[in-house]
């Protein structure tokens, strides 16, 4: 008989009221089973008005950005202006072992979530601000473009004819929004043992700085290493490391690095005759080691530029050599990696089912799913079902 | 006070960034983390003494084991057999191939979690593929979305997917953890790096199944929302023409109302008010245009001048920091305590640490000790851990097992 496996976090119930900054978060605990109830105002989340959009009878349904960031949700729309509203929101936070908020975001003070820390300690409430909850930034707004300025992404990326740039998308919050599943999840792990829940406070800024692989190393150990100053300046793709960078080919364009095996990568070289000068004798000294990477970077870049790009990708591949093919989002799209491993999953909306990204681990046991959408008055109903609310009842009582 | 994951016991086999940061994350939230290491492998990346290896190891206890020994793959094997999760970032079936993968050790310690954080995955055509974060980048679509159109391939500036890769990796440990309380069982996580990346383009790549329409890259402007300004400008105070000392001012009108107030932190310019920039949807189509205006007014002023007068106003708007500004200049960052020294190494020097972004109100992370040496906890962890006495510990000592 078949059994149909949970996941991982089923069970565990999370209240969802994040905003950009914590809503990868939110999906995250989702999609591994959590059961997450995400609350909107009666005319929808501004955030389904994110784009892109497809084609759809209601503006709630055509937000793709919403599709991707809100999945595995189910959704409540109440108005906290309400009696009821307020009621049901209370409810909501009095059945949720998690709760997951950014300050000013919807329903957060009908929520009292202070209030229901106290009644309830094994309460965990994570709140993700843009800069923590003091300090001088306190107040400053920082949406992604702003958060990745000040926390240290758009000085790196960028070249020196462009001006610094952020990452295509929403790639600072998804760092605040992994790191969000990290704190519920290990206050939960601390609630399981101790008893005990608390409030947790993620400051995206932090979390953005922490992220920055050799900023604060070139900063702190330049000098230890071949980087010569201790703040790098945006230079393309060449890794700080100089021995990582993009390159022209035929057809296409290709990350090359010599790494992890300069030698092979040379051997490589000799074997097609592209060597130059690389067997010059002060290429084996490494005191020079700087200087060799430069010009095997240059011999490289001159022989690639002779090469099909993919051609040279499968073939330094099959010799273990870390090449990467540079992709645009079709190829993606239709990559036969993902493919063979049955990456995509299907997410649905407006009717419709979309292929979409699968998970980001695969789990032997508790698997990883996407829902097929529900009714959202069924929806609706069923959340109401759970909190034990009953109007009709609840009025009589009033009278 | 005690740490959130105090009693969790992670045996660390990983190497260069993805796997350690991974590991640094638990062992900041106070995960009893011991890495594995030999004076064979400790080179490059691996040395203890390298910067890199210095970032990505604090917080985390040194076991040196000779694996090409058998007697050091048995102490290893009884090593796994008392942990509660053991990662690497090896190519598939070298744990196999010690004698220690999940399937000869879930046997015995059943609720054991093994993690394994490969480039692409265990199956499929490209799973023996080589990769490092650059490589992810090119492969999943990051390195042809972050950049200016009509120009060459810039790509991501660091290594942000062997950040998110480890990150992914404590959230899968974390969710299997939880998974044992009610299954009573460990389990084996598969993560794929590449699809870690891929999945960063998430909304992008339904776009594409949906609508049939492949991304490009947008330099600072959204791809799909209306939002002008939004981008980095030059400021005042470049202390030469050196890209490095550039200054740069990031502005982002996301609202109609941030736009007006941003007109009057200008001063109100007959530019700003003309018809060609009076909506949201008009800005976008004179976008160049009025990123050239916008460029002359920033250029007057410093970056941070800038960025105060525009928050007091309610625009948002941020310096481009670079290192030193994260680490000199930055008033939130030092309030917080954020960047902070550890012990010296010896050997190396004084060591530093970025501190965990995550603040937990009962459970403090506070504990920030310096990158171990090549087998420095030996004793330590062999009693901790085995129950070993000095006497066995002296011997396999000398029979270099511990090396």
């Amino acid at each position: 008989m078949m059994v149909d496996k949970k996941g991982a976090l089923a069970g565990v119930r999370i209240l969802d009221l994040t905003d950009e900054r914590g809503i990868y978060g939110a999906k995250l605990v989702a999609d591994l089973g959590a059961e997450v109830i995400r609350l909107e105002p009666p005319d929808g989340d501004p955030l389904r008005k994110r784009g892109p959009h497809i084609d759809a009878v209601t503006e709630q349904e055509s937000s793709l950005w919403y599709l991707f960031f809100a999945s595995n949700r189910r959704f409540f729309a109440v108005d906290p202006e309400s009696e009821d509203g307020r009621e049901q929101i209370q409810k909501l936070v009095a059945r949720a072992d998690i709760v997951l908020s950014c300050p000013g975001t919807f329903a957060l003070d009908a929520a009292q979530l202070a209030l229901a820390r106290q009644q309830r300690p094994e309460l965990i409430v994570i709140d993700t601000s843009s800069f923590g909850t003091k300090g001088p930034w306190k107040d400053f707004l920082a949406p992604d473009l702003i958060a990745g300025a000040l926390g240290g992404f758009c000085a790196t990326t960028g070249d020196v004819d462009t001006s610094p740039l952020k990452g295509f998308g929403e790639l600072n919050f998804m760092v605040s929004g992994v790191y969000v599943a990290i704190a519920a999840l290990a206050s939960l792990y601390h609630m399981r043992e101790k008893g005990s829940g608390q409030q947790v406070d993620v400051s995206v800024h932090e979390c953005i700085a922490s992220c920055l692989e050799h900023v604060f190393m070139c900063y702190w150990y330049d000098d230890l290493l071949a980087t010569t100053i201790p703040a790098l300046p945006r230079r393309a793709s060449l890794h700080w490391s100089n021995a990582y960078v993009v390159m022209q080919a035929i057809k296409g364009s290709i990350m090359i690095t010599p790494a992890p095996d300069f030698d092979r990568q040379l051997a490589w070289l000799v074997e097609v005759d592209a060597f130059e000068d690389l067997l010059d004798e002060k290429y084996a000294d490494p005191v020079n080691y700087a200087a060799t990477v430069k010009r095997m970077m240059e011999v490289l870049r001159a022989w690639v530029a002779t090469r099909d790009a993919k051609e040279l990708f499968f073939e330094a591949q099959s010799r273990h050599a870390p090449y990467g093919w540079v992709l645009p989002i079709e190829e993606v799209a239709e990559n036969p990696q993902l493919q063979a491993r049955q990456w995509w999953e299907t997410y649905s909306t407006a009717g419709k089912e979309i292929s979409g990204p699968g998970a980001p681990y695969q789990f032997s046991d508790t698997p990883w799913k996407m829902k097929p959408a529900e009714n959202p008055e069924t929806q609706m109903q069923a959340i109401l079902a759970d909190i034990g609310w009953d109007a009709e009842a609840d009025k009589e009582t009033q009278i | 006070m005690s740490r959130p994951l105090e009693g969790l016991r992670v045996l660390d086999f990983t190497h260069v960034l993805a796997g350690p940061f991974a590991t640094r994350v638990l062992g900041d939230m106070g995960a009893d983390v011991v890495k594995i290491n030999s004076a064979d492998r400790a080179v490059g990346a691996n040395d203890p003494a390298h910067p890199y290896y210095v970032m990505w190891n604090r917080n985390k206890r040194a076991l040196a084991l000779d694996l090409s020994k058998e007697e050091s793959r048995e102490i290893c094997r009884e090593l796994c057999l008392q942990a509660d999760v053991v990662i690497d970032n090896f190519s598939v079936g070298v744990l196999d191939r010690w004698g220690v993968g999940f399937d000869a050790i879930s046997e015995i310690n059943t609720k054991v979690i093994y993690v394994q954080m490969s480039g692409m995955g265990d199956g499929g055509p490209w799973s023996e593929f080589v990769t490092y974060a650059p490589t992810i980048h090119a492969l999943s679509g990051l390195t042809h979305l972050t950049g200016v159109p009509g120009r060459e391939d810039i790509g991501i500036g660091f290594s942000y997917n062997d950040h998110q890769a480890g990150l992914h990796g404590a959230v899968a440990i974390l969710a299997a953890v939880e998974a044992r309380r009610t299954t009573g069982k460990g389990q084996r996580v598969d993560l794929s790096q590449f699809e870690v990346g891929a999945n960063f383009a998430g909304p992008t790549l339904l776009d594409y199944f949906a609508n049939g329409i492949p991304a490009r890259p947008m330099a600072n402007h959204l791809p799909y929302d209306v939002a002008v300004p939004h981008g980095c400008y030059p400021c005042a105070g470049a202390t030469s023409p050196a890209v490095e000392d550039e200054r740069w001012v990031a502005i982002a009108c996301m609202i109609e109302t941030q736009w007006d107030a941003l007109k009057g932190v200008m001063g109100n310019p007959d530019w700003a008010n003309a018809t060609e920039f009076s909506s949201a949807k008009s800005r976008v189509k004179s976008v160049e245009k009025l990123d050239q205006q916008l460029a002359q007014w920033t250029q007057s002023l410093t970056a941070e001048d800038i960025m105060n007068r525009c928050q007091k106003a309610g625009v948002p708007a941020g310096v481009v920091q670079n290192a030193i500004d994260l680490a000199e200049h930055d008033p939130q960052l030092k309030d917080s305590g954020f960047l902070q020294q550890m012990d010296p190494l010896p050997g190396f020097g004084m060591t530093y640490a970025d501190r965990l972004p995550i603040h937990f109100q009962k459970t403090p992370c506070e504990v920030y000790e310096r990158v171990r040496q090549v087998g420095e906890d030996n004793r330590e962890v062999l009693k901790d851990w085995l129950g070993m006495q000095d006497a066995e510990i002296d011997k396999a000592e000398a029979g270099g097992l511990l090396s």
